[in-house]
This record gives structure tokens, C-alpha cells and sequence, in this order.
């Protein structure tokens, strides 16, 4: 009897608790968006953004869009700040560096031509004629600028190091030198001296890299925070331009008509939307949000790619990259080479990269990845157990142990991860067969982590390094010396003194031996076991064609195209 | 004088768990206009029950109305639907509970409490309804009434609250009032204040009214006649002189015997009622009260007994007044 | 009340001055720093850097530093995200956050009293049991597997919704039905047993006897007075959506204040860390302080001042 009247009173307060909702959330649009109006400078890219928020989503049909997305959002678009590949990969595109590695290998961008020196210190640029986006020429004076504003101190930039080639440069990055000696020089607007520290091999590459990129000298000077937003303040040089960057959300770059080679370029847009959960990437593209799920934009969920692959959606690419676990050689047993040799040669990489880490990942016996072909031949034949065993008898005699119980506790430390986690209990399980020893595993979090490794507080810990340039150096140059990113105490006289013999060879042949030899003793020492050459995995919309990638993870949309 | 409410045969039942709960098994009374009838009887023995079956407030279900009929002003109230209630409910027949404390809406001006019936019944303006609010409370003698509408129940110590609540019941004005057990949960004091206020008012307006009370003590007073319940019967019903001097069910007589009173000699103690009475999921075929009465008969346990023209306005259930029986030696 | 409000205040700035010093010195204790990385930054550089952060000073100065710069609410810059000062990050990101928890919140309290009055009023039938079946559901799936979960059906499997960002009304059903799930489920648990207490309440048989409809009984009697333990629990409610929203707001990609604060810890980005727990908590803090407000606003019995106001209960008549 009560039913009707129920039904009644309800809906009457279901409407009361919408109407107030509606109300509420009224109230809070208004009074939210004061907080929007910042100083003038938004104002531009507020204009810009306009257009953005119907038609972005749903461009015109004949605009040729690329949709991708980021973990995170680009931590700084500005060249001499950025240290991470979220950011250079935006970079890339709307800069021109002196250089641009292309499919083709690496080519003159920026710059024209150029001399180098008989001693291979001095080279000179001359620059191509081409504009900034606000229609100022780009002149060597950018570039002399561009370097020694990160090289100032003051300016306390991570990657200042990336520029230490040059002569003098870290002199005065550490304050012990001037910045006026610095071996860049603008001779007059269209011609860059560049004198090196060193004859650098690999040289023409680094010009292309991030750091190396010219910034508006006029504008940079005037607007320290030229680069906190798109709009007219940010002025590149490059196949793109910044056209919305909403912090946090979405970065949007357009074709830029007045590049120099805009008639290479096909894509009117490109799209990066930040979304940090690698279940979600793979569901925005699913449901055709976006063109590219994986590396290395993003990154796939480990569990979604046997299914991928079996659906032969799943492209797999070799990446200059070695996961590896450090011995701490000052601990024992580590102290021994023999033992350091015999676990490395007990995993079974195939195994556990086809069964756990599931990326398709290439068995790594030796440091430098193998596309960098600096030996062809493994060092020692993945899953060695007959060898291994005989080390490990061999090193426990040398340590004076009576058998495996009488080793000190062995701990495999890693950083927090459910990756990691399932390869270190792999390998705790195959040292457990090979070796009878019980291996404890240990995690912390990222941060906390690292720095147990720089206070040498691990006995084997895992590791990982992607190569910053194509050239074998940038792996081996890691443990020269202790500290750094040498985190395994491990200095070998011999090793350091052929990479330094290296640096002043200008033969090629000769240097790639020098680089042979010194890996050869870094295997045989085996102060890390290699694991895994890393690799990238992705899923992308095959109809857009020719997105370059390379090795090391560089991707390059100046000659993407929609079919 | 003429009949405002007359029940006749009244039966109510509560379905519950562990069975039927027949909580009133035939009960029959009136209540003439101006009138103040007194129910009786103890905790469980339907009286609460017949109350609010008048106005319909038990919930249906679990509860239902077996047989019976119970006309208000002639009019049947059984068969009425619940929107006819409605129009009977605070209008025609108010009603007051027996625990002020809980019977006010705690969230709600008091002034609002007793403005909504009058809203709704009168069709009063919100203004013309304050007003009456007002009045109504200088009627239930509670001072400040134009401070005391804008406050809150827990503003009113429980003697005002059970004014407050007279107030919302005649707010309109009804013809009956029921007060169930009103007066249960104050101190003495204020119980006999609240009664005297109750005299008062039928006094001025005439009301009739139902006082449904487990003390005999608290009617002796207000009422005209009483009826007195046991086990979902009326077991005797008569006016106050004959039910006070004259009672004639051993039930009544316990009941008398268990109030103090003034006259009363020092050594002479209160005599109790021992036992329960009967589960009413199994009413006994019998007397309900035989099993605790000191003169029950054979025919007492087999039998219940017919209701008993003491006189012309007193009856009793009781098979000690039937013609064969022979009296008991008091 | 003028009283009132400032021993109130007080207590509040205490309790933010605890939480804000607790962070700062938690947060320098926690081993790694801003710039650590795999790839390890030179020393001479590291040093420029902490020298440009003010990180080389002393602990008690860093503190003071701290204090002041939260004082005069300017956070200063973000270690790692150079385009943005802290304000302004928090500025960007609360405003998507406030819109999606207010949304959550709107939700679970209609959902949450619709469920709760429903099973109420049907108790024992059809309607309240599956109203509680969905309740305990709602209780016990963890937000972030019903996220993706509803991701997974809604985005993917029907593609009715999409499956992530914030950017059209349609993008914000699923994150907020994710957000809403738990609150919704305790209210109408809540609202349930409140109610069902309520209507055996004599003031509810007294309105009826009134002969007032049953709609207005139940609207103005028994919801109102169901709904007050509602109330208090909206401030635990707001903390609850605010931490969902670190979980929810990532599965999505929404950029919002809980995928900051969770990124920041991640990142060691020490002030983004400092200015979002901070503000975190004064949002908690207020919170709390305008469900006591609210409390006391609907029901009167409860004295908020704590004084005990004249013309209170002693008022007996003669």
C-alpha cells in the first residue's frame, strides 16, 4: 500500500540530488576557471588551443594525422634541458640540428657542408639557409649561443656532459674554465667552428643529438621560459611545429611550411597523448585512438604480448640496449672471477626470455649489443652448466670453501617490478639446480634502489643500460673507472688504458680492434653477467608508413606518410 | 448520546515468523460523542493494537484485519482505502503516542510539525497555519509559543514535548482523540499535569477521547467509562464507578488490587497478578486469564466465557456470572 | 562562534603544520634524490643542480625555506618537469581531479541513496537484495580491477565509452562509475540500515497518523533523518575519492592531481611531492571541518561550538 507513494518521494529525491549536482558542478566550472587565466603569455596559446578542442579530435578527413602516446608528459621542451626520450622524441621533430640521422644514416640537416682538419679536431659548418618559425634566419650564433648556454653552470643542465666533446667545454661547465674558451665559435652567420677535445669518431652523430640543437638566440635570451608552452614564444627550426602542448594531457605538433625540406614532410599532425597505464595504451588503440601502442613511445603490457604476437599484430625490433646483472667484485665471493664467470654461464637466457620476459629479447653473452657488430660470435654459449659447474668447484677451492653451504648468503637485488621479479626467481631457480646455492632475492623502490647500488650496497644487482649513441665506446666506457655508472668496483688497468688508446685513433679498423680487445677482457672478468639485448615491442596502424626507428630507440616522423 | 465510534467483533493478526499472532480476537466497544473512554489492560493484551487499527496505522502487512467492523460517524473504516484515510487521519481522529522522547521528528521545527496536518487538512496558508500553531500551543498551555515554533524537539523537556504532541493532534480539530498510553514515559508530576491539560481541552472542545493505558490509576480521574482488555478480549467494560466499585472479572479485581491507594491500611501490601498471559500464536480455547485466576472452574479451561449483562452499561467475560455458578466468597 | 571558529582554525593549522613538516622530513629520509638515474649524472653537474635547487643548504634551512614557500602558497619550480611552476601544476591538475571527484561524489550519493531507500523500503524482497548483492560487490572489487574492468567491457569488448583520457562528457562516465563504486556501496548500505531503523521510529507512526501523504512522510521524516549519518561520512568519502583517484585517474590517463602525486613520489620531484601532500591535506582538513558545519546545519540536536548554548534542554516548564 505504501508502494506508490514511495515511487513518488523518490524520484523527487533522485531529481533534488541532480539538480543540485547539476548545480554544483555549474558552480565549480565557473568558479574554476579564473585559476585558468594566467599571465598575458597564455593568452596566444590559448587562441591556438581553440581550434583544438572540437576539430582535434575530429580532424578534417584530409588532415593526415599520427596519433601516438607518452608515459609521461615531456619533463622540458627546451633542447638544452631535455634529458629523457619523451622529450627528445618531441624535440626531434620540431628541431634541426646540424646533422639528422636518417634512414639512410646520418646526413647534414642543418648545415650545408663541411671541412674537417687533418688532426680531426676542427670541423666546419656551413649552414644551410633556413628560418626559425618567426621568420629569423638561423645563423651559426644560435649554435654558439645554444651550446655554451648549457654549458654555463648557472644554467644547471643534466646533460651538460653530452657536450664535453668539445673542447674546454667541461672546464667550463665545472666552473674551472671560461666559457669564452669553449671550442665553438660563430666565424660569421653562416659559418660554425667546432674544434673537439679528442678526434671523435661517432661525432657526426652527436650532432644530431638533442643537446647539440640550436635555440633563437633572440628569443631564448629575452624569455628564459620560452619553452614553458607552445605558441609565439616557442620558436624552432624543424620539420614540425609545437602547435598545442596541454601540460599533462596532450602535446600536438603541426607540419611546419616553412621548413627547409617541408616538401619531404606528409604529416599535417601528429598527436601525443600522455597516458601512463600500458592496459590503456593498448585499449586506446584497440579501439583506434591511436596509431602506435609500445615502444618506444609507450610501452605493452608483458602479458598482452604472446597474444599479440600470436595474432601477428606484434612487431619486435632489436634495441642498443643490455639488461644485466652487476657483481659488487669487493664482496665476497664476487671477489672471484671464477665464480662471477660461473653464474653468468649457468642462466639459460633462451629459456627465460621465451617463457618470462616474453619480449622477444635476444640472449646477451657479451656487453656491447649485438648490432653494434663488434664481434659477431657470442663469448660463451648460452646455458654453459658443465663449464659453469667446473668454475664453481674451481672457485670454491681457490676461496677455501668445503662446498656450496660454507659460501656467504647470496643476495640478487632488483628494483621493485614484476618484470624483474619474474627473471630474478628464473634465475634464482637455475643457480639453485646448476649449483645447489640458495639465492635470496631482494627489491626496492626505484629510487631507493639506485642508490643502494651507488653505495655499493648489493652483491648482484640488476641493470640496464640503452645506449645514448651508436657506438660500441658508449658501453664499454661505462666501467673504465669505478663510480659513475660503474656501480660493480670492478677497474681492470689494461682495459682502461686500450679504451684510452681508442679515443686518439683515427684508423677506424685499428679503433674497432682496440674496442674488440677491451671487451674480450671484460668478458673473460666478467664483472656483469649480460642477460638480455633489449628489444622494442609495438603494435601500430600499418597504414602509416615509413615512421623511422632506429636502434637506439630514436624515432623520426619527418618522413612518415598515411596510405 | 449518540455513537461517534462503535467496533464491533474486531479481529487483527500479525503474520510473523514463528506464526499467526492474533492479537485481537473479537473486540467490541463504542465510544459516544464528548466521551473519554479508557482501554485497559497490560503490556500485549491488544489494546494498542485496536487503537491504531482505528486509524489504520498498524503496518498491512504483516498485519490484517480478520473480521470485524469499526465505524467512525457511521462510516465504515475497514473497508476504506488508503487515500480515504488520509482524510480521516489527523482530521477526524488524532492520535498521541506513549513516548514523547521519540515521537517527534527530531530534524523538524516543532512549529512545522504541527503546521504540516494543517496545511494539508485546512488548506491553510504557511502564514495562517503559524498562527494556528501558535494558538495551539497557548492552548496546550506551553509558554513562549512564538519562541518554542521555531525550535527544535530536543529544545522541550519531555512534559512540553507530550504538549507539543497534543497539539499536533488536534491540530484540526478531530473529533476523537487517541492517546496511547500517554503519560507512560513522564515523571508523576508530570503525568497528572498532562492529564488535567487533556480534561481541559475535552472540556473546551469536546473532543472525544480513547485513553489506552495500562494504569487503572491514570484514568480514575478523566475518563467516563472503562474497558478493560486481556489477551486480545474485552474481559470487562462498564463505567468508572461500576468498573472502580463493582468490578465483577477476577482480572479487573487483580488490577485494583495492584494499584495503591490513599485509603489504603499500612500493613496491607500490594497484591501482584502472578503469570504471563497466554502466547496468542496459540490462544487457549478457554478463559485466557483461567490459568492465573485463583476461581477458575473446570469449564473455564474448555470454554471462554460470553460477555455478561452486569447491567445496562456494565459487562463481564466471566463464567462466574453465569447463572450456574455459584458465586465466589470474597 | 567567532570562538569557535578560531580554536578551530588553530587545531587546523596545527595539524597542517604536522603533516607539512612529517612529509618534508619523511621525504629526506627516504633514500634517492631527484636526479638520480640510471644513467648517473656527473658529480660536478649533480652539484650545480642541488646548488640550483637550494639542496646544498642545511637541513634546517631547506625546512625554513620549505615553511615559507608554503606559507605564501608559491611552491616554487618542479624538478623535473621545467615548463611548470608547482602551483601551477597543481593549479592544471586539481581543477580535472575536482571534476571528476565531484562527479564521483554526486554519483555515489544518488546511486548510494537510491540503493539505500530502495532496499529500505522493499526490505527482505526482490529489490533490496539485489540492491545489497551490488553493495557487497561494490565494497569488495578494489577500484582499480573494477576500472579496468569496466574499461575492458565498455571501451573494448562494446565501445559505447572510450577507453581513457578526459576529454568529452563521455570520457568521464567510466572513471567516475570507477570512482564511485566504493562510496556508493558503503551509502547505500548505510542509508539502508539507517533507514530501516528510521521507520520503526514513533515519529514516523506520529507523521502518519498526521494524515500526511506517504511520499511526504518519507521525504520529509525518514530519508532527512536516514541521510545524517550520510553526512558525516563525507568527509572520509572525499578521502576516499581523493586516494582512488591516484589508482583511477592512471588506469584512465587522466591528468589529474592523483597521477601527479603518484608520478612525483616515483620521480622524487620533491616539491610537486610537498605541495600535492600539502594540499591534499587542507583539502582533508576542510573537509572535515565543513562535514562538522554541515552536521550541525542538519541536525540541530548537535551543538558544534561545544558550548552549551542557553535555553537548551533545562528549559522545563514550572
Amino acid at each position: 500500500m505504501m508502494k506508490k507513494g514511495f515511487k513518488l518521494s523518490l524520484l523527487a529525491v533522485l531529481g533534488l540530488v541532480f539538480v543540485m549536482g547539476m548545480v554544483l558542478i555549474g558552480c565549480t566550472d565557473e568558479t574554476a576557471d579564473p585559476v585558468d587565466d594566467e599571465p598575458v603569455e597564455d593568452q596566444d596559446n590559448s587562441t591556438e588551443d581553440e581550434p583544438k578542442d572540437e576539430p582535434a579530435d575530429n580532424p578534417p578527413v584530409e588532415e593526415k594525422v599520427f596519433r601516438a602516446s607518452f608515459a609521461s608528459e615531456p619533463p622540458s621542451l627546451d633542447p638544452g634541458q631535455a634529458t629523457d626520450t619523451t622529450s627528445s622524441t618531441v624535440l626531434r621533430g620540431v628541431f634541426e640540428g646540424l646533422t639528422r640521422v636518417t634512414p639512410n644514416g646520418t646526413e647534414l640537416a642543418g648545415a650545408e657542408s663541411y671541412e674537417i682538419s687533418d688532426d680531426y679536431l676542427t670541423y666546419t659548418f656551413t649552414l644551410r639557409d633556413h628560418n626559425w618559425t618567426n621568420g629569423d634566419a638561423v645563423t651559426a650564433h644560435d649554435y654558439e649561443y645554444a651550446w655554451k648556454r648549457v654549458l654555463n653552470p648557472e644554467f644547471a643542465a643534466d646533460y651538460a656532459y653530452q657536450l664535453y666533446y668539445i673542447k674546454n667545454a667541461e672546464a667550463a661547465n665545472t666552473g674551472e674554465g671560461s666559457l669564452d674558451d669553449v671550442g665553438v665559435k660563430a666565424l660569421d652567420d653562416k659559418t660554425l667552428e667546432v674544434t673537439l677535445e679528442n678526434p671523435t669518431a661517432y661525432i657526426m652523430d652527436l650532432f644530431a643529438f638533442t643537446t647539440y640543437k640550436p635555440v633563437n638566440k633572440k628569443v631564448v635570451e629575452a624569455n628564459a621560459n620560452w619553452s614553458n608552452d607552445a605558441g609565439e614564444l616557442y620558436v624552432s627550426n624543424g620539420p614540425y611545429k609545437l602547435d598545442v602542448w596541454e601540460h599533462g594531457n596532450e602535446v600536438q605538433l603541426v607540419k611546419n611550411e616553412g621548413y627547409w625540406d617541408a616538401d619531404t614532410v606528409q604529416l599535417d599532425r601528429i598527436i601525443y597523448a600522455v597516458v601512463e597505464d600500458e592496459g590503456t595504451v593498448l585499449a586506446l588503440y584497440e579501439d583506434g585512438e591511436l596509431d602506435w601502442a609500445g615502444s618506444p613511445f609507450s610501452s605493452l603490457p608483458t602479458d598482452a604480448l604472446p597474444v599479440l604476437k600470436d595474432q601477428g599484430l606484434l612487431t619486435t625490433q632489436i634495441r642498443t640496449g643490455t639488461y644485466m646483472y652487476l657483481f659488487n667484485v669487493e664482496k665476497e665471493p664476487f671477489n672471484n672471477k671464477k665464480i662471477r664467470q660461473a653464474l653468468s654461464y649457468a642462466i639459460h637466457r633462451q629459456t627465460i626470455i621465451d617463457n618470462v620476459s616474453q619480449g622477444e629479447q635476444i640472449p646477451a653473452m657479451g656487453l656491447v649489443p649485438a648490432n653494434m657488430e663488434l664481434v659477431k660470435e657470442p663469448y660463451f654459449p648460452d646455458n654453459n652448466v658443465e663449464q659453469a659447474k667446473q668454475l664453481f668447484n674451481e672457485a670454491l677451492a681457490e676461496l677455501g670453501y668445503a662446498s656450496a653451504e660454507d659460501l656467504p648468503p647470496i643476495v640478487l637485488s632488483h628494483n621493485t617490478s614484476e618484470g624483474h621479479q619474474k627473471i630474478a626467481q628464473a634465475v634464482q631457480e637455475q643457480w639453485r639446480q646448476a649449483f645447489g646455492i640458495e639465492v635470496t632475492l631482494e627489491n626496492a623502490e626505484w629510487g631507493v634502489y639506485l642508490d643502494q647500488l651507488d653505495a655499493g650496497d648489493f652483491q648482484i644487482g640488476r641493470y640496464g643500460w640503452i645506449g645514448d649513441f651508436n657506438d660500441p665506446i658508449n658501453f664499454l666506457e661505462i666501467f673504465k673507472e669505478i663510480g659513475g655508472n660503474n656501480k660493480t668496483n670492478w677497474h681492470n688497468e689494461e682495459y682502461a688504458s686500450l679504451l684510452d688508446k681508442s679515443y686518439s685513433e683515427g684508423d677506424v679498423a685499428v679503433r674497432t680492434q682496440l674496442l674488440k680487445d677491451a671487451e674480450a677482457i671484460f668478458m673473460d672478468e666478467m664483472p656483469v653477467a649480460p642477460f638480455y639485448y633489449y628489444t622494442f615491442n609495438y603494435v601500430y596502424n600499418p597504414q602509416i608508413k615509413d615512421i623511422f626507428l632506429d636502434s637506439l630507440g630514436n624515432t623520426d616522423l619527418k618522413w612518415a606518410y598515411v596510405e | 448520546m449518540e455513537k461517534l465510534l462503535e467496533v464491533k467483533d474486531l479481529h487483527v493478526s500479525f503474520q510473523t515468523y514463528s506464526g499467526e499472532v492474533q492479537a485481537v480476537r473479537g473486540v467490541s466497544f463504542d465510544v459516544k460523542k464528548g466521551e473519554t473512554v479508557a482501554i485497559v489492560g497490560e503490556s500485549g493484551c491488544g489494546k494498542s493494537v485496536t487503537a491504531q487499527t482505528i486509524i489504520k496505522l498498524i503496518p498491512m502487512p504483516p498485519g490484517e484485519i480478520k473480521q470485524g467492523s469499526i465505524l467512525f460517524n457511521e462510516k465504515e473504516i475497514v473497508t476504506k482505502s488508503k487515500k480515504e484515510m488520509f482524510e480521516i487521519r489527523g482530521k477526524e481522529i488524532g492520535m498521541i503516542f506513549q513516548d514523547p522522547m521519540t515521537s517527534l521528528n527530531p530534524t523538524m521545527k516543532v512549529g512545522n510539525q504541527i503546521r504540516e496536518g494543517l496545511i494539508k487538512h485546512q488548506r491553510m496558508s504557511p502564514r495562517a497555519a503559524t498562527e494556528r500553531a501558535i494558538e495551539l500551543l497557548k492552548l496546550v498551555e506551553i509558554p513562549q509559543p512564538e519562541k518554542r515554533i521555531n525550535q527544535y524537539p530536543h529544545e522541550f523537556s519531555g512534559g512540553m514535548r507530550q504538549r507539543a504532541m497534543i497539539a499536533i493532534a488536534l491540530a484540526c480539530n478531530p473529533k476523537l482523540l487517541i492517546a496511547d498510553e500517554p503519560t507512560t514515559a513522564l515523571d508523576v508530576t508530570i503525568q497528572a499535569q498532562i492529564l488535567k491539560l487533556m480534561k481541559n481541552i475535552q472540556k473546551k472542545m469536546g473532543t472525544s477521547i480513547i485513553l489506552i493505558t495500562h494504569d487503572l490509576g491514570v484514568v480514575a480521574d478523566l475518563c467516563d467509562r472503562i474497558v478493560v482488555m486481556y489477551a486480545g478480549k474485552v474481559v470487562e467494560q462498564g463505567t468508572k464507578r461500576e468498573i472502580f466499585k463493582n468490578p465483577q472479572h477476577p482480572y479487573t479485581k487483580g488490577l485494583l488490587r495492584s494499584i495503591p491507594r490513599l485509603d489504603q491500611e499500612k500493613e496491607t501490601s500490594l497484591i501482584p497478578i502472578f503469570g504471563t498471559p497466554p502466547d496468542l500464536i496459540s490462544p487457549p480455547d478457554g478463559c485466557g486469564f483461567c490459568e492465573r485466576c485463583d476461581d477458575a472452574m473446570n469449564i473455564c479451561k474448555l470454554e471462554d466465557a460470553e460477555l455478561h449483562q452486569v447491567s445496562e452499561t456494565h459487562q463481564s467475560r466471566c463464567w462466574l456470572l453465569h447463572p450456574m455458578a455459584q458465586g465466589v466468597e470474597s | 562562534m567567532t570562538r569557535f571558529l578560531l580554536r578551530r582554525l588553530f587545531f587546523v593549522l596545527i595539524s597542517l603544520w604536522v603533516i607539512i613538516s612529517a612529509t618534508f622530513f619523511l621525504m629526506k629520509a627516504v633514500p634517492g634524490g631527484p636526479f638520480s638515474a640510471e644513467k648517473k649524472v656527473p658529480d660536478e653537474i649533480l652539484k650545480s643542480l642541488e646548488a640550483h635547487y637550494g639542496l646544498d643548504k642545511p637541513l634546517a634551512v631547506q625546512y625554513y625555506d620549505y615553511l615559507k614557500s608554503v606559507v605564501t602558497w608559491d611552491l616554487g619550480p618542479s624538478f623535473r618537469y621545467d615548463a611548470e611552476t608547482v602551483n601551477q601544476i597543481i593549479n592544471r591538475t586539481f581543477k580535472i581531479s575536482l571534476v571528476l571527484g565531484l562527479e564521483a561524489l554526486l554519483l555515489s550519493i544518488a546511486l548510494g541513496l537510491f540503493f539505500g531507500v530502495m532496499a529500505a523500503l522493499y526490505h527482505n524482497k526482490f529489490q533490496d537484495y539485489s540492491s545489497m548483492v551490488l553493495a557487497v560487490i561494490g565494497m569488495s572489487v578494489p577500484s582499480f580491477i573494477l576500472a579496468v574492468f569496466l574499461q575492458y567491457i565498455f571501451a573494448i569488448k562494446f565501445d559505447i565509452f572510450p577507453a581513457g583520457r578526459f576529454e568529452s562528457p563521455l570520457h568521464h562516465v567510466l572513471p567516475a562509475l570507477s570512482l564511485a563504486a566504493l562510496p556508493t556501496a558503503f551509502i547505500a548500505r548505510l542509508t539502508r540500515s539507517n533507514m530501516l531503523e528510521v521507520l520503526q521510529q514513533d515519529y514516523i507512526k506520529t507523521a502518519r497518523a498526521k494524515g500526511i501523504k506517504e511520499n511526504a512522510v518519507m521525504i520529509k521524516h525518514a530519508i532527512r533523518n536516514a541521510i545524517l549519518p550520510v553526512v558525516t561520512y563525507l568527509g572520509p568519502l572525499t578521502a576516499g575519492i581523493l586516494t582512488g583517484s591516484f589508482v583511477v585517474e592512471n588506469i584512465y590517463g587522466i591528468p589529474g592531481l592523483g597521477t601527479q602525486f603518484v608520478q612525483s613520489i616515483t620521480n622524487r620531484d620533491y616539491t610537486v611531492i610537498m605541495g600535492t601532500t600539502v594540499f591534499y591535506s587542507i583539502i582533508l582538513v576542510f573537509m572535515i571541518f565543513v562535514v562538522d558545519m554541515l552536521y550541525g546545519v542538519i541536525d540541530p540536536r548537535i551543538n558544534i561550538t561545544g558550548d552549551n548554548a542557553k535555553g537548551g534542554n533545562a528549559n522545563e516548564f514550572q
